[in-house]
């Protein structure tokens, strides 16, 4: 099978083939502005839901593969090889394009003969992809607790399992909250670019809608407001969450830099 | 397993489309300066300008850079403003990264102490005078390691620009694999530059941080 990338002439065909999917949309011209929009709604609730399932998986993926690469890079093994490993992984994945690894992720495996479905394919490039983010903010968290604190612990004779939960884990949780949240926005805003290997989700869902009546602009301002109310949505949700964190454990723990101002790469 | 003849027959033409992509991180750089002109208006306005800013970066930092470049080539034809494929992509990047770096200035004149700022109105100083000969020379320096960090993700999203079909490296290496039916190498070859592209950036940034610390006798 040839995969044929979005925005190619030969991609035309099946766009094409998606417009008979929504082609009937305030096609006539005699609907005004709010009758449209009220038309676009449900299309754009539901590659809303797409786009925001993809990214809670993907989230979720990249915080496992996160706290698993930090585990192995932290972990004792000769000249240090885990831990330059683990560093070359999170250099690749901060130092390319999201959407370079999508569509490596997305034919390098078809040339071997395995078809990544695309849904798969897509969590797999967002959720790595983030995996390198989020094992390098855990990597920060962990360095705010002070290792006196561990040490004092170790040696009132508290078993590491009961000192992660009662002394690291509050700490490290308040800690690395605001880049978390931060790099959950990443993700939601990165998951637009699935669209660009056929996953309904909302930028695609926007795309169909103008392929059938020829409205780009007010068509592609409502996918960014969506996009837009999701983000808000999250930092919301990233407040509440995090004035519980602080006053269940009211630490004034050190807060960790957002992903974006964490410093150079790599 | 890796065909080294095709990738040095491949080379000619990723150089131009690496030009290419070079070509439009440079203009959309100067998002920088938009981003400097957007905290000096933060800085020196009212509250409500400072609002205002607000806001503005708001919208630019919490919608995909894909979904605006949909509304910038795609949208803005509908209202007379047809761009191409390069100015269409230099002008959102540019937008786009402006609300970034305006973060990362904010950020650092934040983190100017405050007692300097009223030291200075108590002896008289404008505020403007205060902004450009107290607050900046601190604040550029503290922020250069963040802008070049904030210049390796306009090159990320610049790949974005082949989606509009603006031939830079990531359309250039779509078009390769459309024509040869190869995919190992090609693909191999563009996440490289990138890399490659990326790392340099940071270690100009890093020397150009330590040049600084050092001309200043900061360096440690």
């Amino acid at each position: 099978m040839v995969r044929v990338p979005d925005g190619h002439p030969d991609r035309r065909a099946a766009d094409a083939d998606d417009v008979s999917a929504h082609g009937s949309i305030a096609l006539a011209t005699d609907f005004t502005l709010a009758e449209r929009v009220a038309g676009y709604v449900p299309l754009l609730a539901h590659g809303a839901a797409t786009t925001l399932g993809v990214s809670l998986v993907a989230i979720g993926i990249g915080f496992a593969l996160g706290a698993a690469l930090l585990g192995v890079s932290m972990s004792p093994g000769p000249f240090a090889l885990r831990r330059r490993a683990v560093a070359l992984y999170v250099s690749f994945f901060r130092g390319t394009p999201l959407l370079v690894q999508l569509l490596m992720l997305f034919y390098l495996p078809s040339a071997a003969g395995v078809d990544l479905p695309p849904p798969i394919a897509a969590l797999l490039a967002l959720g790595c992809n983030s995996a390198a983010f989020q094992c390098e903010i855990l990597r920060a968290g962990l360095a705010a607790v002070p290792r006196g604190q561990v040490e004092a612990a170790a040696v009132f004779g508290l078993p590491a399992r009961k000192i992660f939960k009662h002394i690291q884990l509050p700490q490290i949780a308040v800690a690395v909250w605001p880049a978390l949240v931060s790099e959950a926005i990443d993700v939601l805003k990165g998951s637009a670019i699935v669209s660009v290997i056929a996953v309904t989700d909302l930028a695609r869902t926007g795309r169909q809608i103008v392929a059938g009546n020829f409205r780009p602009l007010e068509v592609y301002v409502m996918v960014a407001l969506i996009y837009l109310l999701l983000s808000l949505v999250v930092v919301a949700v990233g407040w509440s969450v995090r004035r519980r964190l602080t006053g269940r454990w009211a630490a004034r723990a050190p807060r960790v830099a957002t992903a974006t101002t964490a410093g150079l790469l790599p | 397993m890796i065909d080294f003849e095709l990738i040095a027959s491949l080379l000619p033409s990723f150089g131009q489309a690496a030009l290419r992509t070079m070509a439009l991180v440079a203009v959309a750089s100067s998002g920088l300066v938009l981003g400097f002109v957007i905290n000096a208006l933060r800085v020196l306005g009212g509250p409500a300008m400072g609002a205002g800013v607000m806001v503005w970066i708001s919208v630019w930092r919490f919608t995909p850079f894909l979904a605006q470049l949909f509304v910038v080539y795609f949208g803005l034809p509908a209202v007379g403003l047809s761009l191409s494929p390069f100015q269409a992509a230099a002008l959102t990047l540019a937008l786009y990264s402006a609300a970034y770096y305006a973060e990362i200035f904010r950020g650092c004149w934040d983190a100017v102490p405050k007692g300097q700022i009223e030291a200075a109105e108590a002896s008289g100083i404008s505020r403007f005078s205060t902004f450009r000969s107290i607050e900046m020379p601190q604040a550029l320096v503290m922020s250069v390691p963040l802008l070049a960090n904030q210049t390796i993700l306009v090159l990320k999203e610049s790949a974005l620009a082949s989606i509009i079909t603006y031939p830079e490296l990531t359309l250039t290496t779509g078009r390769i694999v459309a024509e040869r039916f190869v995919y190992v190498e090609p693909y191999l070859l563009l996440a490289c530059t990138y890399w490659l592209m990326t790392l340099a950036i940071g270690a100009a940034g890093r020397r150009l941080a330590l040049h600084i610390e050092i001309r200043r006798g900061t360096a440690q």
